[in-house]
């Protein structure tokens, strides 16, 4: 008892900020997502998501928009990691600072840089006009692959520590071990370095594809009135149309298929490796 | 070898592709042409004299920088003091407090902004400075509480026995041991949380009002609207003001070791 009281107390101020802003604002929010315009209790807004066509397609494009900057973050993140892996520790330093420095300002001004490169007068457009490779500026801004392109920027330091942090841990003389056994560079990375920083990979996916679900700030900067993803559909609700159970209704469907998408994809990848270990 | 130099090549235009906004936004604030280009044609200063005759930006620079330092010396002290407790004194259910302490970090901003003015709205004080306030300390703490942990792990607590035995009272020991060993965990805490603060846009969003706009949220506004100079060169000054406050976070305590903790999360 005279252990708890001096925890109780000093943790207190902080728990108090945690009940009053987060658990019980959180709490009312759910209530309020079953609220039906005849303000009583219906499950309404939930099942527009079923019935709707036009918010299933909001949702799959939430989806669709997410995996691709999964594949993106991944495919970019990778050979980063990997020659962090085997750089010194001072290049590493630097290659860590010029990529999680951009991380520490806004995403505000991030997606405003990437305006200014690809919007139609931009930069990119420009160059590839004056050269003659393309006729007519490219469309690289206010769709899917505007989002796709920032998202990714937001995101890719994520995807870098978790690989990193992955392969950091790998035993260096196993490399060596499998090279002095006869096994050739892409062999030894696909049968001991791959398979050994599975759980970086894995980590780095399930968190940027959460992230990228519930982003709002990107999709509504780069995708502009043409992809509204489920995070500007929810806000849309809330701000403008002012209908708050369903704008809460949306951000609570949202987290729900998140963490659904995120714990299937969980199993899977357990029952692959528990099949590997069982047959092996 | 080659297959190193590929890797080398590829990381570098990673690098230089999340660095491009920068190199991009900051050259071209000092365009002196009347629209944005890139790159900029001529060099003036106009659309730094320009930011001085549109209040919303200086007004919501000055709020931004008030709202994220009181944040910041709140969220430390809460922070720190929770820290401090969770880890002397362990009991059934401190771990219960203690992942409790960390949750926001695993709920998407959009929702702690959405319940935020829901409630905030019911008692009053949604669009205030109160509430800002309150949300921003919200998403701070659990970055406190994580790096002042961190910080105790490697505490030596003979160092304050041995102050109590010399005589020193309670009130002595924290200000003169405990502290100053805690510092580097303590000031990068403080750092980290005028960043998020500063930064935030998705909690923000949600819980300001006209007169109380944060500078992310009115650049965010305009660049809705028009897509001018201006915005580049009001981006400018956050991006070295930030940078002031990056190479700080750096010398303290290493970005390296801060985000090794914040990767699981966000």
């Amino acid at each position: 008892m005279n252990k708890r009281l001096p925890v109780l107390l000093l943790t207190a101020p902080s728990m108090i900020i945690l009940l009053g802003v987060f658990l019980l604002p959180m709490l009312l929010m759910f209530l309020l997502s079953f609220e039906n315009a005849q303000e009583s209790f219906s499950f309404e807004n939930y099942l527009l998501f079923v019935q709707d066509p036009f918010y299933v397609e909001i949702l799959w494009r939430t989806i669709r928009v997410s995996l691709w900057t999964v594949l993106t973050t991944l495919v970019l993140a990778f050979p980063v990691a990997m020659y962090m892996a085997q750089a010194t520790g001072k290049m590493r330093g630097i290659i860590t600072m010029l990529i999680l420095a951009p991380h520490l300002i806004s995403v505000v001004i991030r997606n405003f840089g990437w305006v200014v490169v690809l919007g139609e007068g931009g930069w990119i457009n420009q160059m590839l006009l004056s050269l003659g490779i393309i006729d007519e500026p490219l469309r690289l801004l206010y769709n899917e692959l505007g989002v796709v392109i920032g998202l990714t920027d937001s995101f890719i330091a994520y995807m870098v520590l978790a690989i990193a942090t992955s392969l950091y841990a790998i035993d260096p003389s196993l490399s060596k071990a499998a090279s002095i056994l006869g096994a050739s560079r892409v062999r030894t990375f696909f049968t001991v370095t791959l398979p050994l920083c599975v759980p970086g990979i894995f980590a780095g996916v399930t968190l940027v594809f959460s992230l990228s679900m519930s982003a709002f700030v990107t999709p509504a900067l780069m995708g502009g009135t043409s992809v509204k993803v489920l995070p500007v559909i929810a806000y849309e609700q809330i701000m403008s149309t002012l209908n708050w159970p369903l704008g809460a209704a949306l951000a609570f469907l949202l987290l729900g298929s998140t963490i659904l998408l995120v714990s299937a994809f969980t199993k899977i990848v357990e029952t692959k490796r528990y099949k590997e270990v069982f047959a092996s | 070898m080659k297959k190193i130099n590929i890797l080398a090549v590829i990381t570098w235009i990673v690098l230089i592709l999340v660095n491009l906004p920068f190199l991009v936004i900051i050259p071209s604030s000092f365009t002196a042409a009347g629209f944005l280009s890139f790159p900029p044609e001529g060099f003036s200063w106009q659309w730094y004299t320009m930011i001085l005759e549109r209040p919303e930006f200086i007004d919501s620079l000055i709020f931004s920088l008030e709202l994220a330092a009181v944040t910041a010396v709140l969220a430390t002290i809460l922070g720190t003091l929770a820290a401090m407790a969770l880890h002397r004194y362990k009991f059934r259910g401190s771990g219960i407090i203690n992942s409790l302490l960390l949750s926001p970090l695993t709920v998407p901003s959009l929702i702690i902004g959405i319940s935020a003015l829901l409630f905030f709205t019911k008692i009053g004080i949604a669009g205030t400075f109160t509430g800002l306030l309150l949300a921003h300390a919200l998403i701070s703490i659990p970055y406190v509480v994580r790096l002042v942990l961190t910080g105790l792990s490697t505490f030596d607590y003979t160092l304050e026995k041995a102050g109590f035995m010399l005589g020193a009272n309670p009130l002595r020991v924290f200000w003169d041991i405990t502290l100053p060993l805690l510092r580097p965990a303590i000031v990068s805490g403080m750092i980290f949380s005028f960043l998020t603060s500063f930064d935030n846009v998705t909690v923000s969003l949600f819980l300001v009002a006209p007169d109380t706009t944060t500078l992310p949220l009115a650049i965010f506004s305009y660049m809705q609207e028009t897509l001018d100079p201006l915005v580049a060169s009001i981006s400018t000054v956050v991006i070295l003001l930030s940078l002031v406050f990056i190479i700080l976070l750096e010398k303290v305590y290493g970005l390296e070791r801060l985000f090794g903790l914040n990767s699981q999360s966000h």
